[in-house]
């Protein structure tokens, strides 16, 4: 029973959804199709902003005049776009175009925008509930700004330590991911037995759900029960010397949340790469290597002055994309230390950003730190990508 | 079947002119081949007509019907693309009855025109096969008999033998010929071969930089081309042309450069387009370059050459010849047996000498 | 000469050796993890908590598996996942097929800007949105619900879907569409009637990146979600793995019957996956 509920739930949802996508298609239409005859103006703003108000009324907060008012403005504003600018042309782009924007638009752009607003005010777990019922905050101007420089997200780390740490976490993340895929990528690309075995043998960590894997992985790092430690033990018993050599069982979780979050991220990251890497070296004509076997190249000149260079266009899109997916992993540093009195030993950047809005509620400095992050984020990228499209043009 | 005309056409991509002002006539139950090298506008010109393309300026006319704004399916003409196009998740059947099942024809008529044109192209044994387990020249088949079953105003060919090897090329220009006289409809046909120009078209429209440059029938475009492009272009090996200059002397036009002076009848070029000083360029093609040859009436004196290189062709041989600092090509007889390095003689047949001014580049002989 | 050749092939057959080493070690360290976890699950109540590293126990049994059916909600949870998961899905991949074209196929003003903010928007770090849209489904009183959940996922994947279909639709020819124009369909009608049919390698790719991203999420359900009926089964397995050590094999039995499915999926497909990823990121 309840599953037929939950089915009806959801098919009455998708419905709806494509009944908004009609209408939004027969309403810009219409303004595609009669956007230059005499009464459409008119007409238009009679119908539609009356239409709306019957529509998203109840939703934006009750049938008023002030809100008919936008309607109508923005009905006026959309017309006269149509009238003036698009004149009925690229019909076919737009309308399918129309739904895929108005749905990033609602959920992406207006969330984004939602967000700068936040920052300039104060929503916290004290004036959550007169912004409920008003929808009003109280204005602070940049002050959460300046917080997010001056005080700590968390308990105690600062925002200057985590940038450093999540500077260090993202390089060293990726720098293995390359490494430990390119390494298996070569192996991988030899004429040997089973090598469709070992690929989908490697290709294990990449597809298995990341929260099992992960939660999996962190069960391996306990301090008694973990592989990890089991072998340390197992090592110790067998070879006494080693532990004059400073070889002892390691807490983890407790002592080295990072290099731990590091180690699983590692693990999760490398058959991605390798993926794309293997990919990247088969496309190489093996005709290359024959003219450097000709010319009597060695493994290693070929590796440098054939393999690199040529596998280098298909691993910079992954190596950028890599990066920016490694610096905004909070999945795996949250669910390795998230829960109830964990530390904050390991927290980055963005899982800091992520605790602080919903373990310590303090959602307006969250959307501020959240600005910044990504402030950071995009001129890194816009930068990156610059160098990248001038490489490119040199060649 | 229907006629088809182009009024001042033009073109642009941006800034870009493609067609300047194309003008052309074509008549009911003819084959119009449309020829120029890559890049001169051919193929735009034939999708404008298909409505693939938007028209910058001008107007088309399909039975006297303007159909500048008119959907492709509704001007009645159907195309052979030069990938084929064919729908690839689609069988031979369905890629030839699409057409027919979008106007919702009753299924025994279509079953009818997709049998008699299986028939015709001898399709019948792959009509339930995918377009990748066919050959190029199945393929090639199928796009034609897709376009055929439609019963099409007008049949648009876009460079449809490009993608084939050459010996199935000449197979497939031939169908094409038999196919047109079982047809007998009107179509059009772009190319950048001129030899599938010469040998298919009933009319040749040679167009270079998006101006047609000539519209005749072959005989016409071979034996009186209009201009330079024209001359370098139709024929295969391509025209020999001597760049220099007339000089009138006792009333008998000369034509000399540093190589040679060759005196010009009054046939070849009448008294009112010979001035004296006149910058010409003089073309003859390989054929008429008579090596060895007793002379005659309608050839020139004797001039004195060097064999540089021979190609021989099988029935035919080229001969790469060298007077003074000219070079000349020739193509003579099987077997012409000297050794290069040797001295020939030759003159240049009168009949069909060719002399273009060389500023406008138009035609000046008769 | 002969001698040169069989010294060239030892040196081959080492080298093999040695490659057939490397890979099994790497192979093992990645399928080691899976193999612990099938263990933990088949441990008895009483030996759950063990320094033994064999991988089927000693008296090994079920009793995690129906004690997970039995006991919990995992049924409901893993039917949760499925349903959101599969509106998502079908939500941005619908959208995606239509935007992709117009992206791939038409000359329009702001095409550029679109694609740059389809790009850009993935630098928006993955915590950001995740509050304005709690905040968004409090106010549209949609907490601790499906739809809650729909709204929020349909979206996030769909930059990166539109990227991956624009891909693949530029490599379908134009005159496969220009033959259907003039043999008589619309522009829409060629693109439903040549273009879909013709991209379901591309749509079914889209499609499962759309469902695993879904299926995998856990920070906005952990947000969204409260009450355990309403769980997806990532909230419910960090639950069963959280504090109390009872119920390591419940949360080891729940592992296993959620990754196997996934596992084959995704290695059934993993060749068609990473050709549409390639696809996507390594054109522009």
């Amino acid at each position: 029973m309840e599953t037929l509920k939950s089915i009806y739930e959801v098919t009455w949802f998708i419905l709806l959804v494509a009944a908004g996508v009609a209408v939004l298609i027969g309403y810009l239409y219409s303004h595609f199709k009669f956007y230059s005859r005499s009464w459409f103006f008119p007409a238009a703003l009679a119908a539609f902003p009356l239409l709306a108000l019957a529509v998203f009324g109840g939703l934006l907060g009750g049938y008023t005049f002030k809100l008919w008012l936008y309607f109508l403005l923005a009905e006026a504003a959309i017309a006269a776009f149509f009238r003036s600018v698009v004149k009925g042309r690229h019909t076919v782009p737009y309308l399918m175009l129309a739904p895929a924007f108005v749905g990033l638009a609602l959920l992406l752009v207006y969330p984004f925008i939602f967000e700068v607003y936040l920052s300039f005010h104060d929503l916290k777990l004290t004036t959550i509930m007169t912004w409920k019922n008003t929808g009003t905050l109280p204005f602070v101007g940049i002050d959460q700004y300046v917080k997010v420089f001056t005080t700590s997200p968390l308990s105690e780390t600062t925002f200057w330590h985590l940038l450093l740490r999540t500077l260090v976490w993202t390089f060293s993340n990726v720098f293995f991911h390359v490494l430990g895929g390119f390494i298996l990528a070569l192996m991988l690309n030899n004429h040997i037995k089973f090598k469709g075995f070992y690929r989908t043998l490697l290709v294990i960590p990449w597809a298995m759900p990341q929260v099992v894997a992960v939660l999996a992985m962190r069960g391996e790092f306990h301090s008694t029960n973990g592989f990890v430690n089991i072998v340390i033990n197992k090592l110790l018993a067998v070879f006494p010397f080693l532990a004059g050599l400073g070889v002892a069982p390691v807490q983890w979780l407790t002592d080295y949340p990072l290099l731990t979050c590091t180690l699983i991220n590692i693990w999760l990251g490398i058959p991605f790469m390798m993926v794309v890497i293997l990919g990247g070296l088969q496309s190489i004509s093996s005709s290359y290597y024959d003219a450097a076997d000709i010319d009597g190249a060695s493994y290693f000149q070929k590796l440098r002055f054939i393999t690199l260079p040529l596998v280098r266009p298909v691993m910079m899109p992954a190596v950028t994309l890599g990066t920016v997916w490694t610096f905004n992993n909070i999945n795996v540093i949250y669910l390795v230390t998230g829960q109830a009195g964990g530390t904050e030993q390991a927290d980055i950047l963005v899982s800091a950003l992520y605790k602080a809005a919903f373990t310590y509620n303090r959602y307006s400095y969250s959307a501020a730190f959240a600005l910044v992050v990504f402030a950071m984020l995009f001129f890194f990228s816009v930068f990156y990508l610059k160098s990248f499209d001038a490489a490119k043009d040199e060649r | 079947m229907a006629t088809v005309q182009f009024k001042k056409i033009i073109k642009k991509f941006g800034d870009n002119l493609v067609l300047n002002g194309v003008d052309v006539d074509i008549k009911d139950h003819e084959f119009v081949v449309i020829v120029g090298p890559s890049g001169c506008g051919k193929t735009t010109l034939l999708r404008m007509l298909a409505g693939l393309e938007e028209i910058t300026d001008g107007e088309i006319f399909i039975d006297n019907l303007l159909v500048n704004e008119l959907h492709p399916s509704k001007r009645e003409i159907a195309m052979v693309f030069q990938d084929y196009a064919l729908y690839p998740h689609m069988t031979v059947e369905e890629n030839m009855n699409f057409a027919l099942r979008l106007r919702k024809m009753p299924k025994k008529e279509i079953a009818a025109r997709v049998t008699e044109a299986a028939n015709i192209l001898q399709l019948n044994k792959f009509l339930k096969r995918m377009p990748k387990q066919l050959s190029g020249g199945q393929r090639q088949r199928v796009a034609i008999g897709r376009a055929i079953v439609r019963k099409p105003k007008v049949f648009l060919f876009d460079e449809p033998l490009s993608n084939l090897d050459a010996k199935l090329r000449e197979e497939m220009r031939v169908e094409i010929a038999k196919l047109y006289q079982r047809l007998n409809a009107t179509i059009i046909y772009v190319t950048h071969d001129q030899v599938e120009a010469m040998t298919l078209a009933g009319r040749i429209v040679i167009m270079n930089h998006g101006i047609v440059q000539q519209v005749g029938s072959p005989i016409e475009v071979y034996r009186k081309p209009c201009n330079l492009f024209v001359a370098g272009f139709i024929g295969s090996p391509t025209m020999n042309l001597l760049s220099g200059r007339l000089s009138i002397a006792d009333g008998v036009s000369v034509f000399f450069n540093e190589s040679l002076t060759l005196p010009i009848p009054a046939f070849v070029l009448p008294q009112k387009e010979a001035r004296d000083g006149r910058e010409v360029v003089l073309g003859i093609r390989p054929d008429d370059v008579l090596v060895e040859h007793p002379g005659g009436e309608k050839c020139s004196s004797k001039i004195e050459g060097v064999l540089e290189v021979c190609e021989l062709l099988g029935h035919r041989e080229n001969l790469y010849l060298k007077v003074g600092g000219q070079r000349l090509l020739a193509t003579v007889e099987a077997f012409f047996n000297r050794s290069p390095g040797s001295a020939v003689s030759l003159c240049l047949n009168y009949q069909n000498m060719h002399i273009f001014d060389k500023v406008t580049e138009r035609r000046i002989s008769e | 000469m002969k001698k040169k050749m069989s010294a060239a092939a030892k040196r081959k057959r080492l080298n093999h050796l040695l490659l057939h080493t490397g890979l099994i070690l790497f192979a093992a360290a990645c399928v080691y993890p899976l193999l612990r976890i099938f263990s933990v699950s088949l441990r008895p109540g009483d030996k759950l908590v063990s320094m033994d590293l064999s991988i089927i126990p000693a008296g090994a049994t079920l009793i995690s598996y129906t004690k997970l059916l039995g006991d919990t909600m995992f049924l409901r949870w893993l039917w949760n996942s499925l349903l959101i998961t599969l509106a998502t899905s079908f939500i941005g991949v619908s959208l995606a097929s239509t935007a992709a074209y117009a992206f791939s196929r038409f000359r329009f003003p702001g095409k550029k800007v679109g694609m740059i903010l389809l790009l850009s928007s993935q630098m928006i770090p993955a915590g950001m949105l995740i509050l304005p849209l709690f905040l968004m489904i409090m106010k549209l009183k949609l907490m601790n619900t499906y739809l809650g959940m729909i709204i929020a996922y349909s979206v996030s994947s769909l930059p990166f879907s539109i990227w991956i279909l624009k891909g693949y639709y530029d490599t379908i020819p134009r005159s496969l569409e220009e033959a259907a124009l003039v043999d008589g369909t619309s522009q829409v009608g060629a693109f439903w009637r040549i273009i879909l049919p013709l991209s379901t390698p591309a749509l079914s790719i889209a499609f499962l990146f759309n469902f695993t991203t879904a299926w995998n999420e856990y920070l906005v359900a952990r947000v969204v979600l409260f009450s355990s009926k309403q769980y997806t089964w990532t909230l419910g397995l960090f639950e069963l793995q959280g504090q109390y050590i009872t119920q390591w094999g419940m949360f080891a039995a729940g592992s296993m019957l959620v990754t196997i499915p996934v596992l084959c999926v995704f290695l059934y497909s993993s060749k068609w996956l990473i050709s549409g990823l390639t696809l996507g990121s390594v054109k522009g």
